[in-house]
């Protein structure tokens, strides 16, 4: 069962691996979910949050130069495998959709820390925006699984960019927002929390740059002092992937922490907006 | 616990990169990850065998602690990267309490990056590096700002380059190696004012000065505006660099820039380098460093050569003489 909390020993070392791609699920319109096989010890440690940096190129050639990173959505030990979710922007993840299922897949991971959850949560909120949805899924999965309820907002500019329900165990409360009304709520999915606020113990979120700053907006207009607790998955343009290049740094109140290894999860209130 | 490890080659790959010096730095191979690219050594621990490795270069240490430049700091270009990172660093005093303690206990070699603005900072820096367990060699970064000279780059100018090497050669006995900036009008010239001052060994080339614009903000992508380019998109420029510098001095030269793997570090080693360092190869394939080992000796055994030696500067006719005569 993936642990929700830090475990005392160390987590699998990062390592180079190649995986075979055993399955592709078209989602959200554009995006694909693609399951590969893993090493045993890499499945059995994966914390939910953490991800994996994909080379979007054969070793032999030089475009697109550095791995692209992905956070884990999925792992099945018992299957031996691992799954992300992938949207064909740019010119790392456009490659990478195009794999053919027995294709190989060339990962560097499992990289970064985990969303914390404190043993004390009964009630957990995920705010996820575009694939800000993968970790959180991991997340919310893994959640329920240990009895703990669980809230899972998603935002989207329209209908068919949401994740399919049937993607959920049940026992997760799925909700959604479009942009453009298509599907659930009308507006931003940011709009929803302040309902959930006082239900929840612990917020996590993941989505791009002005979500988490309108969800902040949100939490500091709503709460009573600290609670609930935001952690928040950041992504940041990254080369090395552990901590040596110093490239993908986040500004903290406690300094500057690299978003590969001190991250990508960190706590809202210590990051510096 | 003994790992008794099969080396899989026969040729000699062991190289002498400071002949000169009492103190040595003989590494068992000439592969090296540059300085910038490989943290501490510590970061790659867990992903690779750091200890097989020829030696490895620290990221760059400065007189005082460095928060480093504002993000972003990089930016992907066509097979290469520009990075503006700021050397970000804890600064000497706390490094040397943080990181040769376990560099001691280590089979590899560390080689310790530093920089600053001012002679006599560099000087200051070699001087507590001197005696401490754990270091074997200093690299000397001159592609920085003289403050005392307008921010002139230490290392476009032969007599302000020479003037850092010599006053690091006075401040330490260690092995120097003095690590060249593409940007010099005149590469060679560099490199013979830095062998004269006392240098042990020159390694080039640092990264080109460059930059990208990002069409939809119409900004720089990086927030320093411009970076430094490495990878894959350099390795020509430092390959005719390492052949002109390697036809003109006698201390070793270490060629840096782009080497992705095997083919490329035989155009280094055959253009006169007689190590390598990779960069920003290690990012996206960290196992490019330990497979080069292997991958070269076999090459060198199926190629009927008994050491790396016998390679090194084998297209470079400069070279071919000079060894002729001796």
């Amino acid at each position: 069962m993936t642990a929700l909390q830090r475990s005392p020993g160390p987590g699998a070392r990062p390592r180079e691996f190649r995986g075979e791609i055993t399955a592709k699920l078209p989602v959200m319109g554009d995006s694909w979910l693609i399951t590969f096989t893993a090493p045993q010890e890499i499945l059995q440690s994966a914390r939910p949050g953490q991800f994996v940096n994909v080379l979007a190129r054969e070793r032999a050639v030089y475009d697109p130069l550095l791995r692209r990173p992905f956070s884990v959505y999925d792992v099945s030990p018992d299957d031996g495998l691992m799954t992300i979710l992938v949207r064909p922007y740019g010119r790392g993840g456009g490659s990478i959709v195009e794999r053919n299922i027995g294709g190989e897949i060339d990962i560097l991971g499992l990289l970064g820390n985990a969303f914390e959850v404190n043993p004390r949560s009964q009630r957990l909120l995920m705010v996820a925006g575009g694939v800000g949805a993968a970790p959180l899924f991991m997340l919310s999965r893994a959640a329920v699984m240990q009895g703990l309820s669980v809230t899972y907002l998603l935002g989207a500019m329209t209908a068919d960019a949401l994740l399919d329900a049937s993607q959920f165990p049940q026992e997760v409360e799925y909700v959604v927002a479009t942009e453009d009304g298509s599907a659930g709520y009308h507006g931003f999915v940011t709009d929803l929390v302040p309902d959930y606020l006082q239900w929840a113990d612990q917020v996590f979120s993941c989505g791009p740059g002005p979500m988490f700053q309108s969800l902040r907006s949100v939490v500091l207009a709503n709460r009573m002092g600290k609670r609930p607790g935001v952690q928040v998955s950041v992504e940041r343009t990254m080369a090395c992937g552990v901590g040596a290049c110093l490239g993908c740094m986040v500004e903290t109140k406690r300094g500057m922490k690299t978003s590969c290894v001190d991250g990508p999860v960190f706590d809202m209130d210590v990051v510096q907006w | 616990m003994v790992t008794i490890e099969k080396q899989r080659y026969m040729a000699d790959l062991a190289v002498d990169l400071a002949p000169a010096n009492a103190r040595e730095l003989v590494l068992r191979n000439p592969v090296i990850p540059a300085s910038g690219c490989f943290g501490y050594g510590l970061e790659y621990s867990p992903v690779i065998d750091v200890q097989r490795l020829g030696a490895f270069v620290s990221k760059g240490i400065t007189p005082e602690p460095r928060s480093g430049n504002p993000m972003p700091r990089i930016t992907e270009t066509p097979a290469g990267m520009l990075n503006a990172i700021g050397l970000q660093n804890p600064g000497i005093d706390k490094f040397i309490q943080k990181y040769p303690p376990t560099w001691e206990n280590w089979d590899v070699p560390a080689i310790v990056n530093i920089s600053a603005e001012a002679v006599e900072d560099y000087a200051m820096m070699a001087r507590k590096l001197d005696d401490v367990p754990g270091i074997a060699a200093i690299e000397v970064n001159i592609s920085c700002p003289n403050i005392h000279a307008g921010g002139f780059c230490f290392g476009w100018d032969a007599r302000m380059s020479a003037e850092v090497t010599r006053a690091v050669r006075q401040a330490t006995t260690l092995p120097i190696i003095v690590k060249l900036s593409p940007g010099a009008v005149d590469v060679m010239e560099i490199a013979s004012a830095v062998e004269a001052a006392g240098a042990d060994a020159v390694s080039l080339i640092n990264t080109l000065v460059g930059m990208a614009i990002d069409i939809r903000t119409q900004r720089s992508k990086l927030a320093n505006l411009t970076g430094g380019l490495s990878g894959p998109a350099v390795k020509p420029v430092a390959v005719r660099m390492v052949y002109q510098v390697a036809s003109v001095v006698k201390i070793p030269v270490i060629g840096i820039g782009g080497i992705s793997g095997l083919q490329d570090a035989l155009e280094f080693f055959m253009a006169g380098a007689s190590a390598i360092q990779l960069g920003t190869a290690v990012f996206s394939t960290p196992s490019v460093l330990t497979d080069l080992i292997d991958d070269l000796g076999i090459w060198l055994d199926s190629n009927g050569f008994d050491s790396l030696r016998d390679i090194v500067g084998i297209a470079n006719p400069a070279m071919r003489g000079a060894s002729m005569e001796s």
